[in-house]
């Protein structure tokens, strides 16, 4: 468990760093916190020529507010996160799933560029990027160009990332003040990957349900947001026919995988089960808020 | 004197009186580890912390093939490869001699164990060609350029198809794959099966596991070429035993070979055993003429340490009306692997799951046969608990399932089937005596802490409510401390029966106390200190204790099978005592006092009733230096080196309670509470036997719900990583709570019972008899283990089926 032989570059601009891409002529890959790339080094999974490490790129980790959105660094770590004020006030359903992002010496390395770059269709900021209308920053030599996150994970561990292209900045939309939230997820063990997980945002509109966005993970290629069951939602007023449309219909739509841990079955009839408590728990908050 | 004075001597006396009545014993005390302060502030000094000059790396070339020819092997390019000093397969090594795990046991076949594969590979991961290198990294990098042409033979994966006479045969020698096959029998099983009115039975399966533990195997062999003398250090369990099997295989003296396990972290069996790797680093050693190190990553761990458990056993108990066993009939299948592991032989495992099974429990009839069963999978070896976990798992489920069907609580009806206090000694159906077991007190004292009945009235308020809620206890007995007319497996040529210390006090008065026993972290260098301060007059923080270094004392094995504060213990005492003989008859000459009127204590001799006292320090240069004291005709040696044989040994026991309660919806299962009542024996340091069982029920708990080795059907390892293959951590264990019973043992030295292995052996089945009956009302049955919720959600899913059909047949 030795990685094979590559050439190491500090980067200490975005602009070197996309350089360095380019002239490693599509075998160069970043390295930020490290927590997927190095053990698919050690397990030589991965062979590319050069390492171009952005750790000393300035300004490259922050959570900032501007107005609509939430801009982040991408070498942001997952513990800034985690404890960032601005997204506990902002992105509360971000700061509750954060603290399900593996184990805390992991959070402490691993960012939210790495995380989004590497695609796993069962780590919670992939998710989250979708449920919160992430526009993801994207700069090559060629210049600069902007991605919606729902056009960006195109499979497991395969994103529209190009490979001269680094991620440089993450928007993510600010919630709308009285949104109800959820983020639901159960795996293995505490910190383990899920087996499926669930996050919602909606909105209580004078006794209906709007706004509604629901996210999954771990039960598909990509993480995903389950558009029938949101349109089966929006406009309704909130009942236990309306939830059970819901989760039948993301039941039906999702194609989890099997493996070791979960089979395709247990993942459908989990997802289900989380659904209907995240949908709850984000309606008691959304109308929590309209009564406030 | 005055009487002022009087007075004053008086006090003091009394003082001492009350001192000596009230300061508590060392042994029995809760003594902080001493190691600690090393292994916890990362300044342990573990085999891969050891750096000398010019040494050199290895990494091996595996098979990917899990039962193949080899065809052929091409190290021309990587012989050529930057950094790379030696590339060695078996046709190189050929001087070595193989190792053979012998047993005079009948129907018993035995395998070539080599440092590398020729001809044939056996399983995924088995060593083939050894890179030597100036760098890991140097040597990974040349095991790309090695070509090895295989020829696939069919993969040998399920246990029970390999027994049948057209599978493909492991080892040609053996002609087949049953390498032991062994039958215990007491009474008339069958007949009395065929006459009870109640019987339950079922296919349990213990799915395999691996130990895990934190340091990985690390091999570095040092060779002084001058003097042909080759240094092993090792992190193994087993350092006397690896010694003495090296000094066959490379028909070396003893005198010239050194095997160290120094800070060694963590073994639970899987360093207990000989390995390729090890004979492999001691041969390169010797060839190139210096430093060899090799040092497992994880991915090697897992897919070439030696793995446990992975026992089918298909088992039926009978009962009277009245729920009194009267027969237990078992048949065992354990996949053992690819090769019969030295020294413990390919029987170790299996073989003990049909010695122990009648457990606890009164049986008159017993019938219990099992098959050790070769397969492409790597070799199965002692695991914490050995074959125990998995006779105590399905004993106890034919218990529960029993008082189910009798409608009887599970505690009343072990309480009434189990050996009684009045009726030891007693000999159980497969001939194991149980000499005097603490199973009753252990069962009410778990039971009573509890507070057993309030416990169940608060299930059925649970389960009104809907919630899945469930109770399980687990009762088991263990021989441990075994002496040397009960070897650990039978017919193998090694003693494990006795044990040899060495305590010396040097010039400077400090004493030093070696043994062959090695500690992998379960803090022996504080117990067996507590045991020679008691015994010396010592104190705790003076004596250095010396474990694992094979030139320490004439011969050892090591730390296994619960044995070492039994042995070693017992060695420690009987040396010790003649050291304080030595000690008093000294300061008797000395002191110029009888020897009745001298103490030993806190590290000095003292005149009992005055301030004249002398030092160890003191002592010991009056004894050694300052040769006009003591006449040259009564001068001795401060030292003594006595070995232990317990010949029977003892047992320890224990009753096991898990609480769980299982999410009805995602089918999360959580440990609400676990107990555990046990006796072993007296107890040295109590605090060090809370961390045993602790890690004990954390090991048993990953068995029961987490650890499963998975090869598929080509024969890889699908859990190669710990991605894959989870084992718990703390947020997965509860707050286990102890009682000690603490009946000492009138059949060893001190009363100590041994106790390393308990916690791995009980909680398993506990945990299992929990979940079954959190899931009782579903009509589930838990047969298999681990118990994931993948699993539980099938078992529901069939049940639904199930009945739906049933249910559609009678509409």
């Amino acid at each position: 468990m030795k990685p094979p032989p590559f050439d190491y570059f500090a980067a200490d601009s975005i602009e070197a760093a996309v350089q360095a891409l380019a002239d490693a002529g599509g075998d160069g890959k970043i390295i930020a916190g490290g927590q997927s790339l190095m053990p698919m080094l050690n397990f030589r999974l991965l062979r590319p020529s050069v390492l171009i490490d952005i750790n000393r790129i300035p300004d490259l980790a922050y959570v900032r507010d501007d107005g609509e959105c939430i801009r982040i660094g991408p070498l942001t770590r997952h513990r800034t996160l985690e404890t960032s004020s601005l997204v506990a006030e902002q992105l509360p359903v971000l700061h509750e799933a954060m603290g399900y992002v593996a184990h805390l010496a992991i959070r402490n390395r691993g960012t939210i560029g790495g995380s989004l770059s590497h695609a796993d269709p069962a780590a919670e900021l992939p998710m989250m990027s979708l449920l919160l209308d992430a526009r993801l920053e994207i700069q090559s030599l060629s210049g600069r160009r902007t991605i919606d996150a729902r056009d960006f994970f195109l499979g497991a561990l395969t994103t529209d990332l190009d490979e001269g292209e680094m991620l440089v900045e993450v928007r993510l939309t600010k919630l709308r003040k009285g949104t109800g939230w959820a983020f639901e997820e159960v795996a293995r063990r505490s910190g383990d990957f899920a087996l499926a997980s669930v996050g919602i945002t909606l909105s209580h509109d004078d006794g209906k349900i709007s706004n509604v966005r629901i996210g999954l993970m771990g039960v598909g290629e990509t993480p995903m947001r389950a558009t029938d069951a949101e349109s089966l939602l929006a406009g309704q007023p909130f009942s236990e026919t309306v939830v059970t449309a819901a989760v039948d219909s993301i039941r039906r739509t999702v194609e989890p995988n099997t493996d070791l841990h979960a089979s395709s079955d247990y993942r459908r009839h989990l997802v289900g089960v989380l659904a209907e408590q995240a949908l709850s728990k984000a309606w008691q908050r959304a109308t929590q808020a309209a009564h406030d | 004197m005055t009487d002022a004075s009087l007075k004053a001597v008086d006090e003091r006396q009394d003082g001492v009186a009350e001192e000596l009545a009230t300061r508590p014993k060392i042994i029995g005390a809760r003594v902080k580890r001493t190691e600690d302060p090393r292994l916890l502030t990362g300044k342990g000094a573990y085999v891969d912390d050891r750096k000398v000059a010019g040494m050199l790396h290895v990494a091996f070339r595996r098979s990917d093939h899990s039962h193949a020819l080899i065809k052929s092997i091409d190290v021309s390019a990587a012989r050529q490869a930057a950094g790379v000093v030696a590339v060695l397969t078996a046709e190189d090594m050929s001087e070595i001699n193989a190792v053979f795990a012998t047993s005079r046991m009948r129907d018993y076949h035995t395998t070539p164990i080599t440092a590398l594969a020729s001809k044939k590979v056996r399983y995924v991961g088995e060593p083939i060609v050894g890179v030597v290198a100036k760098s890991r990294y140097l040597a990974e990098d040349a095991l790309e350029l090695i070509e090895v042409e295989f020829e696939p033979l069919p993969v040998v994966i399920d246990p029970e198809t390999a027994c049948l006479p057209s599978a493909a045969v492991l080892h040609d020698d053996a002609g087949t794959n049953v390498l032991c096959f062994r039958e215990f029998k007491t009474g008339d099983a069958d007949a009395a099966i065929a006459s009870a009115p109640i019987r339950v039975s079922g296919r349990f399966r213990f799915y395999r596991k691996t130990p895990v533990a934190m340091e990985n195997r690390t091999y570095l062999a040092e060779y002084e070429v001058g003097r042909d003398e080759l240094t092993l250090y090792t992190s193994s369990q087993v350092p006397g035993i690896i010694r003495d099997a090296l000094s066959d295989a490379l028909d070396m003296p003893g005198s010239q070979l050194r095997v160290i396990a120094p800070d060694v972290g963590g073994g639970f069996g899987g360093k207990a055993s000989l390995y390729p790797e090890e004979i492999f680093v001691a041969v390169a050693a010797r060839r190139l003429g210096c430093a060899v190190k090799w040092t497992s990553d994880r991915m090697e761990d897992l897919a070439a340490t030696s793995q446990g458990f992975d026992q089918i056993v298909n088992a039926e108990l009978a009962l009277d009306a009245n729920g009194n066993a009267v027969a237990l009939k078992a048949d065992v299948i354990g996949d053992v692997g690819a090769y019969s592991i030295y020294p413990w032989t390919a029987v170790i495992e299996p073989v003990q799951v049909v010695s122990f099974l009648p457990g606890p429990y009164k049986i008159a009839n017993y019938l219990g046969r099992v098959r050790g069963v070769a397969t492409s999978k790597p070799p199965t070896g002692p695991y914490r608990g050995v074959g125990r976990p998995t006779s105590t798992f399905v004993t106890e489920r034919l218990m529960d399932m029993a008082a189910q069907r009798l409608g009887m609580d599970p505690v009343a009806l072990r309480l009434r089937n189990m050996i009684q206090p009045d009726e030891f000694p007693h000999r159980i159906g497969s001939g194991i005596i149980w000499d005097q077991c603490a199973f009753t007190e252990c069962l009410n004292a778990a039971c009573d802490k509890v507070d057993y009945p309030t416990l169940r009235a608060r299930q059925a308020q649970a389960r009104a409510a809907g919630r899945w809620f469930g109770i399980g206890v687990a009762c088991y007995a263990e021989l441990t401390g075994i002496g040397s007319r009960i070897s650990v497996a039978p017919g193998m040529p090694i003693n494990t029966g006795t044990e040899t210390a060495k305590i010396t006090i040097d010039s400077t008065g400090a004493v030093t106390a070696a043994f062959g026993v090695t500690a992998m972290g379960q803090g022996l260098e504080t117990t067996l200190a507590q045991v020679v301060a008691e015994h010396l007059g010592g104190r705790v923080k003076d004596i250095r204790v010396i474990q694992g270094d094979s030139a320490a004392v004439p011969n050892a094995t090591g730390s296994y099978a619960s044995r070492s504060a039994v042995l070693a213990g017992g060695a420690a005492t009987l040396a010790a005592k003649e050291v304080k003989d030595k000690i008093i008859r000294a300061a008797s000459h000395l002191l110029e006092t009888g020897p009745e009127d001298l103490v030993v204590e806190d590290g000095k001799v003292s005149v009992v009733g005055t301030d004249r006292a002398l030092t160890f320090r003191q002592l010991a240069r009056a004894v050694y230096l300052e040769m006009r004291r003591i006449p040259a005709d009564k001068r001795e040696e401060l030292a003594s080196t006595k070995t232990y044989d317990p010949v029977f040994g003892t047992s320890a026991t224990a009753a096991h309670l898990a609480v769980v309660e299982i999410n009805p919806d995602t089918l999360e299962i959580k440990l609400e509470r676990f107990v555990v009542a046990e006796d072993c024996g007296r107890l040295i340091n109590p605090m060090i036997v809370d961390g045993q069982v602790h890690g004990g029920v954390a090991q048993g708990i990953g068995a029961a719900l987490y650890e499963e080795v998975v090869y598929n059907d080509e024969g890889q390892n699908v859990t190669a990583s710990l991605v894959d293959y989870i084992i718990p951590t703390a947020t997965e264990i509860p707050p286990i709570e102890v009682v000690h019973i603490e009946a000492a043992s009138l059949t060893t030295l001190g009363g100590f019972r041994g106790m390393g292995e308990g916690g791995t052996i009980g909680a398993p089945a506990a945990v299992a008899n929990a979940v079954a009956d959190a899931v009782a009302p579903l009509g589930i049955d838990i047969l298999e283990l681990p118990v994931s919720p993948e699993r539980l959600f099938r078992l529901i899913e069939n049940s639904k089926q199930h009945k739906d059909a049933t249910h559609g047949h009678e509409t």
